[in-house]
């Protein structure tokens, strides 16, 4: 079963803020040489594998985390990705490390980043015109807000390009379920009596639950009064576009999405 | 029925010689008793009429921060903590505060792998005392908040903190220090309650030389860790004190440390007027995932084949519930309580068998239970009229990685991290059988829990939830019976008082502290 993970580089004891949610790689990244490697970056590349690639990808490509080639967002120099690696970003998914990792680690795992971030970002494969033309054309907006428009029911897309990989944004288009990120997760409800009811968990506690349904209403339901109430940790209720965008279509709209910086 | 079997409780609670209960209303330690059942005698409150229960004040402490502590009841006034070091003694009728302390706590300030909170204090003959997050043990005086005296403890700059509420024994005051994942050599202390001058020390790893020492290769020892951040319990007809270790440093990665590591994750019974050990049991011997044995031990008497026993019982972090003879540290009994995925159960002298490469590894290892445990920190509580203990429980696994690491002082020296499961994990209160450590049933929770746990002669449990519920369970069986949404996440523990003859309830949710009594 596939499995959401988050990333959690700082707490022992006694628990604590919730890090990124990654998807886990299954097979080793693959070994192409970064560029301008130092020794630093060299020793840096295999903590990178270790620690970063669950959400930043491979080779730094991007998954659930930011893509790292070309300019970074919130780091000019090596001190600040020092910095950030040490410290995490407060208010993103990015977790300090200063508990897994040396010193010593954090300034090589930076060179790293640093190596990447000057390598020239990766050329997109896609048409970005045509695929703003299919984000319009498929109804992607009716769920999705960017700049403000849009419907309600799926994540704000505004800055994604900032936020995911390519890789990324192609398979939460073909497998929705595979990639939906926290705050999404399905529930499907069967009260004692009326209809069953079937969408995202807006909130939950140990005796209330909250569910957005596909019409974009809430219902407020109470746990006793209810048959069922199922996890579909595995679900979407964004269909998939495999059978719909060919392969080509797929590329220009993730072109697309990855000019989505949130920049206005 | 259950009424007369409540008062055969009360009976044999009250001639237990390891209970020293609030039979006049009061909440005098952190734990409630020295037993730490967290078992109130009070009977008021019952599942006939909880549904009635009602805040009646709340209070919010100066700063910021989660409120992590249980308050305490004496002469008339409740003593609560937050953090990072503040204590309120308030109004029992209007929660209003009859004085504020905060121990200023610069920026600078070193927390290494726990918050910055406080969890409680401890009251003898009209002085209170606090542990400080830099690592000083102050006394105050109850009326007014003044200090009378402070005495360091331990080091901050290099790790050490106090977050756990001490416990005071006739004259002494006993605390516990934080700092496993600094790489701290962890120690128990004793003071004098009057002056502040210290007693003994108890160190938690051994020197070399001393017994236990050779379990520790070159001079791994020196930063070994084995904290003791939470409070322990003690048996005044014995004279023992009771308390849990934590991990062995670095945490995840062991390589410097082959051997059992001794006493870390282990449950340490020390002499109150020597500090010296009587036994030791470890439940994970070379830990590599930081599945310290903090958890506040609970001593029980009970008839187990037809033998009473006096037994001190526990659920540890790594999942398996015990059963120790207080006397002498034997096992008794040791079962699963949580799913686990390292160790194919325990051996007859209770060390587990474990499943070979479920150790932190480069590229991850799942392991269940996660780094937090099967249980943590939040308490347990066992009730005398059910015979059950009831155990906050988190279920969840984790991916843990190891990585190097090289000891700097004030540093983190863990050498390793972890990946949570954080979907499919969830959490309960579970109720177990004292006697046998099975389980007779469960509330669930949608999240690992932080909520302590009080059980009471009403029949009642209470406890709370990351999403701010605050509860109370019929204790035979489970069913909710009252719920109050308190607005922010539970990560203290549930106490029961007496203002004037009327039975009340509090509990911190978030930034708050809420009171709660029946409604006319």
């Amino acid at each position: 079963m596939r499995r959401t993970i988050v990333v959690v580089a700082l707490l022992m004891t006694a628990g604590g803020a919730r890090g990124a949610a990654a998807q886990p790689r299954a097979t080793p990244p693959a070994r192409r040489a970064a560029a301008s490697p130092s020794s630093d970056a060299s020793a840096g590349r295999q903590i990178f594998d270790a620690q970063c690639a669950w959400c930043h990808g491979n080779e730094g490509d991007g998954g659930t985390g930011p893509n790292l080639h070309g300019r970074l967002r919130h780091a000019t120099t090596l001190a600040s990705i020092v910095d950030i690696v040490t410290s995490g970003i407060p208010g993103t998914d990015m977790p300090s490390f200063r508990s897994p990792l040396t010193e010593r680690s954090i300034r090589q795992t930076a060179a790293y980043v640093q190596s990447l971030s000057r390598a020239s970002a990766r050329p997109s494969r896609g048409n970005v015109e045509h695929g703003t033309a299919l984000y319009e054309q498929n109804g992607c907006a009716s769920c999705h807000v960017i700049d403000g428009r849009g419907g309600i029911l799926g994540p704000e897309l505004t800055a994604i390009g900032s936020r995911r990989g390519a890789a990324h944004l192609r398979e939460a288009i073909v497998k929705p379920a595979a990639s939906h990120p926290p705050g999404y997760l399905v529930v499907r409800a069967a009260p004692a009596s009326g209809p069953e009811v079937r969408g995202i968990r807006v909130n939950e506690d140990v005796f209330w639950i909250h569910i957005r349904d596909a019409s974009g209403a809430v219902h407020t339901l109470q746990k006793s009064d209810l048959k069922s109430l199922d996890r579909e940790i595995d679900a979407s209720l964004m269909p998939s576009y495999a059978s719909r965008l060919n392969d080509p279509d797929l590329d220009d709209l993730v072109a697309y999405l990855s000019t989505l910086r949130g920049t206005r | 029925m259950i009424e007369r079997r409540h008062a055969a409780a009360l009976a044999f609670v009250a001639l237990g010689a390891a209970s020293l209960l609030a039979q006049d209303g009061q909440w005098p330690m952190y734990s409630g008793s020295y037993d730490s059942h967290r078992f109130s005698p009070l009977t008021q409150i019952t599942a006939a009429n909880v549904a009635r229960l009602r805040p009646v004040w709340a209070y919010q402490p100066p700063g910021t921060g989660s409120i992590e502590s249980t308050p305490i009841v004496a002469g008339g006034v409740m003593y609560v903590t937050s953090g990072p070091t503040m204590v309120a003694a308030l109004d029992l009728r209007s929660g209003k505060p009859l004085w504020e302390w905060t121990r200023p706590i610069a920026a600078s300030v070193l927390n290494l792998g726990f918050p910055r909170v406080n969890r409680g204090v401890a009251i003898r003959d009209g002085t209170i005392y606090v542990g400080t997050l830099d690592g000083y043990l102050v006394a105050l005086d109850a009326k007014a908040g003044i200090e009378r005296w402070s005495v360091h403890v331990g080091e901050n700059p290099t790790g050490h903190a106090i977050t756990a509420a001490p416990l005071v024994v006739d004259d002494k005051v006993i605390v516990g220090i934080s700092g496993g994942e600094a790489g701290i050599r962890g120690f128990l202390d004793a003071y004098d309650a009057k002056s502040g001058k210290p007693l003994w020390r108890f160190w938690t790893v051994p020197s070399p030389g001393e017994p236990g020492s050779e379990s520790w290769p070159g001079d791994s020892w020196v930063h070994g860790g084995g904290a003791t951040w939470l409070t322990g319990s003690y048996d005044p007809a014995l004279r023992l004190l009771y308390w849990g270790t934590g991990n062995p440093g670095p945490d995840w990665n062991g390589d410097t440390r082959k051997g059992d590591n001794l006493y870390t994750a282990s449950l340490v019974a020390i002499d109150v007027d020597t500090g010296k050990p009587r036994w030791h049991f470890q439940f994970t011997p070379h830990d590599v995932h930081d599945w310290d044995a903090n958890q506040i031990p609970l001593l029980v008497d009970a008839e187990i084949g037809g033998r009473p026993r006096a037994l001190v019982v526990t659920a540890n972090r790594n999942g398996f519930f015990y059963a120790l003879d207080r006397r002498t540290g034997a096992f008794v009994y040791g079962t699963p309580y949580a799913k686990q995925t390292w160790a194919k159960g325990l051996d007859d002298k209770g060390r587990p068998i474990e499943i070979p490469g479920m150790e932190p590894s480069d590229k991850g290892t799942l392991v269940y239970p996660s780094l937090q445990g099967s249980t943590n920190w939040a308490s347990p509580s066992y009730s005398p009229a059910t015979g059950m203990v009831y155990v906050p429980v988190r279920e969840m696994g984790s991916v843990y990685f190891k990585t190097p690491t090289e000891y700097r002082p004030g540093t983190y020296y863990t050498g390793g991290s972890e990946k949570r499961l954080d979907e499919e994990s969830w959490g309960a209160v579970r109720a177990i059988d004292a006697k046998t450590g099975k389980k007779a049933w469960d509330f669930a929770l949608p999240s690992p829990s932080w909520a302590g746990v009080m059980s009471t002669a009403g029949g009642l449990v209470f406890s709370g939830s990351n999403e701010g519920n605050f509860y109370a369970l019929d204790a035979a069986s489970g069913r909710p019976l009252w719920q109050f949404q308190t607005g922010g996440a539970i990560r203290s523990g549930p106490m029961s008082f007496l203002v004037g003859d009327k039975q009340h309830v509090a509990v911190a949710g978030g930034h708050a502290l809420f009171v709660f009594a029946l409604s006319e």
